[in-house]
């Protein structure tokens, strides 16, 4: 047969592709974390700014400020729970204080989420593979996915450091930008950590779900280590054993001691390193710690949809039990010293946080305030996880059997209703057990009470996801935690009085009467849990009338 | 009420601009076995999720076994049983756990039917679903599917992965399904599973129905490949009356006839003919006859 030259002439060479086979997959996750570090590094920002002014607001005089450090600055509760709190009658040392332990927090979760959900969650999904078809290896992978979180750290970075020198330049906050660019790079230390920490445990996990639990058990040690440190039992060496405790000792704003970046960068490479290390050693798709192939049947939940989800996330929730449990507990086992330390100028700082009362009830009062957030974080994960199976398809294998959507929407939402139920139950009678434990005058029916008390604004969180589940099932995860973060925003920024009535009232937290200090209202939980209700009856009637939507 | 297990009428889906489904009419008998062919992005998926309650018709409407497929979901489902390309099962589920919870689900499980199913299928169901190759997901939900011994089967490429023992094995099982009386709507890309197991085919294009008959039928319409080998001089085929595509090739002649057949015959025989072999068309060669040029034009 003659060649036939207007074939050949149709053949080219393959075209190369824009962008280097050793950059590919850095742009890839550098686009997603850059993405989250954008967001989060505002949000680490604003609350830096609100802090800072808020307090030279608040404190006019010397005498407050001086009132308000001889009272937090000695109390051993307060520094066990928020880290040692120098320099109270500054800005810089309230500041510290009043943020830095969140923000370390929030960042250390933010860098395990995001690096397992770009190693592990990748690897999990199947894209990984895709990616190592091309000119790179495993360990090649993993070092420009590190490259990419690493991108997106620096862009957290950087957002808290603008966001916290403009508002350091406020004349009558005066924090220099040197100061304020090393306190914004001591509060995403964490976040590096944590980074290479996710990045190692996605080696040893064979799930995203199981790297995230492994890296969220070392930062309840490395939280534990520190807080004993911090509780003036003697111990405070063990700062040095913990993470986080490296971040407190960087000082920043009050006595800086940049050595203590010394095991914070050691950790981070090593770490970094160990993770490109071990992902040389296995198999893609496999882990380092073995995974459990075969099982017996345990049939026991598997009796419809509900119990399957009941089955499938017990794990998730147990954990949050545990940490609303066990911090309900400490703050009972430290209600009274924190609470006979305080004084007048202290209650009008709660007050203003919308907690009322005087001593230990108010202390217990803002310590409620955090387990209402934790419990509002519960409700937001419940209606993700039933977005995510109508985006994973197997909602489909229900959705093809004899199950109405009603009923699949409202066992979901029943069990929902349950677990914030329990988690608002366990947040009482474990501060309960902790306060009995001190001989405290706390009644069990009072602190039941404001434990269940902490469940309508987590209601209003649960009935608006179902609501934007029903309406626009694809932006559920974004819609449910922006509110969130918002209500979030707006207990840290107005709790100091600044912010107008009508924004506190766009914050769930804020309708929430601040029990035990005061009886729980009931009538605004009635409304509260009304509205949740009625959101998610609206949703789930949207949701009976549309498509199902895949991711 | 008329005997059918399947039936449409005027529906059509629409996603934004895309007319992904354009007014179907389409029923399907009970005891019938149908197949659904059309390139990619013709509608089929469309169609069965449509059916499904799985998403809602722009227009009009459709009903299995009678009931509406929009206002009677759970009724509906209780007599029929889905099978997906892609299974997407809970990976932390073992095997038998999943097949446990489907069965509960459904409510009624042939368990004896079940466990030869297992075995056939060669499945091992103590494995976890994550550690299952993807032959082996697709296996677990073709036996939840059979094992309730549903009155309808709704198939959408219910073979991808499966090696061709397993494929062998699934047929035997739709054969058996329709020898119990239960309809089969078999949507597939293998056209070899479609000719072996399909009453009727129906094929789809750009969301449209475009035909729909009994292999037969089909093949009555299309032509028949003849090939001839010649002890002497090739006759000129391409002047008789139907006859077309002649290709020469040495002694041999291949070409296609459309119509009657009697032209051809007599012309082979005034020549001499050593060897003669016709052959019907294979749905595939269907297939690609109609829409494979014209779709790759379009
Ligand atoms: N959720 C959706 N949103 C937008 N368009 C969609 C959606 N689902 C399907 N389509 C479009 O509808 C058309 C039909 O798709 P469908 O999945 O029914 O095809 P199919 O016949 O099943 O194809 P295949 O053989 O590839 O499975 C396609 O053009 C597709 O892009
Ligand atoms: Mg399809």
């Amino acid at each position: 047969m003659p060649a036939d030259l207007g074939i050949r002439a149709r053949i080219k060479a393959p075209v190369r592709a824009s962008g280097s086979p050793a950059t590919v997959v850095t742009a890839l996750s550098a686009r997603k974390a850059l993405r989250s570090g954008v967001l989060w590094g505002y949000i680490f920002g604003i609350a830096i700014a609100s802090s800072e002014i808020s307090y030279v607001k608040i404190y006019k005089t010397a005498a407050q400020r001086a009132s308000l450090a001889a009272t937090y600055g000695t109390s051993k509760a307060v520094s066990a729970l928020f880290g040692t709190a120098p320099q109270l009658q500054t800005v810089h040392g309230f500041t510290v204080f009043k943020i830095s332990m969140t923000l370390m927090i929030l960042g250390a979760v933010w860098g395990l989420l995001t690096s397992t959900r770009l190693l592990r969650g990748e690897e999990d999904a199947g894209r990984w593979d895709l990616l190592l078809c091309g000119q790179t290896t495993r360990r090649g992978a993993t070092a420009q996915t590190m490259v990419g979180l690493g991108a997106g750290l620096v862009t957290l970075w950087a957002l808290t450091a603008i966001i916290a020198v403009l508002a350091g330049l406020e004349s009558s906050v005066g924090i220099g930008a040197g100061p304020s660019i090393y306190f914004a790079l001591a509060m995403v230390a964490t976040a590096a950590m944590f980074l290479a920490v996710g990045a190692v445990t996605s080696q040893l996990a064979a799930t995203r779900r199981r790297a995230t639990s492994f890296g969220a058990a070392f930062l309840g040690i490395s939280y534990g280590l520190r807080l004993i440190a911090d509780a003036g039992m003697g111990l405070h060496g063990l700062i040095w054993t913990s993470p986080l405790g490296w971040v407190e000792e960087l000082q920043p704003l009050t006595s800086p001691h940049p050595l203590a970046f010394v095991p914070i960068v050691a950790f981070t490479a090593i770490l970094a390193a160990v993770a490109v290390h071990l992902a040389g050693t296995r198999d893609v798709g496999a882990s380092i710690v073995a995974d459990q192939t075969h099982a017996p049947a345990r049939l026991g939940l598997l009796f419809g949809p509900t119990g399957l989800s009941i089955r499938l996330m017990r794990g998730t929730v147990i954990g949050w039990w545990v940490a609303i449990g066990l911090s309900a507990f400490i703050y009972g086992l430290i209600v009274e010293s924190a609470g006979t330390t305080i004084s007048g100028s202290v209650n009008e700082v709660f007050s203003k946080l919308g907690v009322t009362g005087t001593g230990p009830d108010a202390v217990l009062g803002v310590c409620f305030l955090i387990e209402a957030i934790l419990i509002g974080f519960v409700a937001a994960g419940q209606v993700t996880a039933a977005r995510a199976e109508e985006a994973g398809g197997t909602i489909d294998h229900f959705m093809v059997q004899p199950v109405s959507r009603a009923a699949w929407l409202g066992g979901r939402c029943l069990l929902a209703l349950v677990v914030l139920v329990l988690s608002g139950v366990a947040a009482g009678i474990l501060a309960w057990l902790g306060a009995a434990t001190q001989h405290t005058g706390f009644s069990v029916a009072s602190l039941l009470g404001a434990g269940i008390n902490l469940v309508p604004p987590a209601i209003v969180i649960l009935g608006i996801g179902v609501l934007t589940f029903g309406l626009r099932p694809r932006a559920t995860s974004i819609v449910v935690y922006a509110v969130l973060g918002w209500s979030l925003l707006i207990v840290i920024v107005g709790g100091f009085g600044t912010v107008s009535h009508w924004v506190l009232d766009t914050s769930v937290f804020h309708h929430m009467a601040s029990a035990p200090g005061v009886p729980p209202n009931w009538e605004a939980n009635g409304i509260m849990t009304a509205v949740g209700a009625a959101a998610a009856l609206v949703g789930g009637l949207a949701f009976r009338r549309r498509d199902l939507e895949g991711a | 009420m008329s005997n059918s297990a399947l039936r449409t009428e005027g529906l059509t889906k629409h996603f934004g601009d895309v007319v992904a489904l354009d007014h179907l009419d389409l029923e399907v008998a009970q005891g019938e076995v149908v197949g659904y062919l059309g390139p990619n992005g013709a509608g089929k998926t469309t169609t069965i999720r449509l059916l499904l309650g799985l998403s809602l018709p722009t227009e009009g409407r459709a009903e299995i076994f009678g009931l509406d497929c929009q206002r009677q979901p759970v009724q509906t489902h209780r007599r029929l049983a889905f099978v997906a390309g892609e299974a997407n099962l809970w990976p932390s589920l073992t095997g038998a756990e999943t097949l446990a919870l489907l069965g509960r689900v459904h409510g009624q499980v042939d368990e004896a039917y079940r466990d030869e199913l297992i075995e056939r299928f060669d499945l091992d169901p103590t494995k976890k679903v994550r550690a299952y190759s993807k032959g082996n997901h697709q296996k677990v939900i073709l036996i939840a599917a059979l094992m309730v011994r549903p009155d309808l089967l709704v198939l959408d490429e219910p073979t991808s992965g499966l090696d061709p023992l397993m494929e062998q094995t699934f047929r035997h099982c739709i054969h058996e399904a329709r020898e119990r009386g239960q309809t089969v709507f078999l949507s597939s890309h293998m056209m070899s599973e479609v000719e072996a197991l399909c009453d009727r085919v129906g094929i789809l294009r750009d969301g449209k129905l475009v035909e729909i008959g009994t292999l037969a039928e089909m093949r009555h319409l299309s032509a028949l490949t003849v090939e001839a080998r010649f002890d002497g001089a090739v006759p000129d085929l391409s002047v008789v009356p139907g006859v077309s595509a002649v290709d020469v090739n040495g002694s041999m002649v291949r070409c296609q006839v459309r119509g009657p057949i009697e032209p051809l015959v007599k012309a082979l025989a005034a020549a001499d003919v050593t060897d003669l072999l016709s052959r019907e068309p294979s749905l595939e060669e269907l297939f690609l006859a109609r829409y494979g040029e014209d779709g790759r034009a379009g």
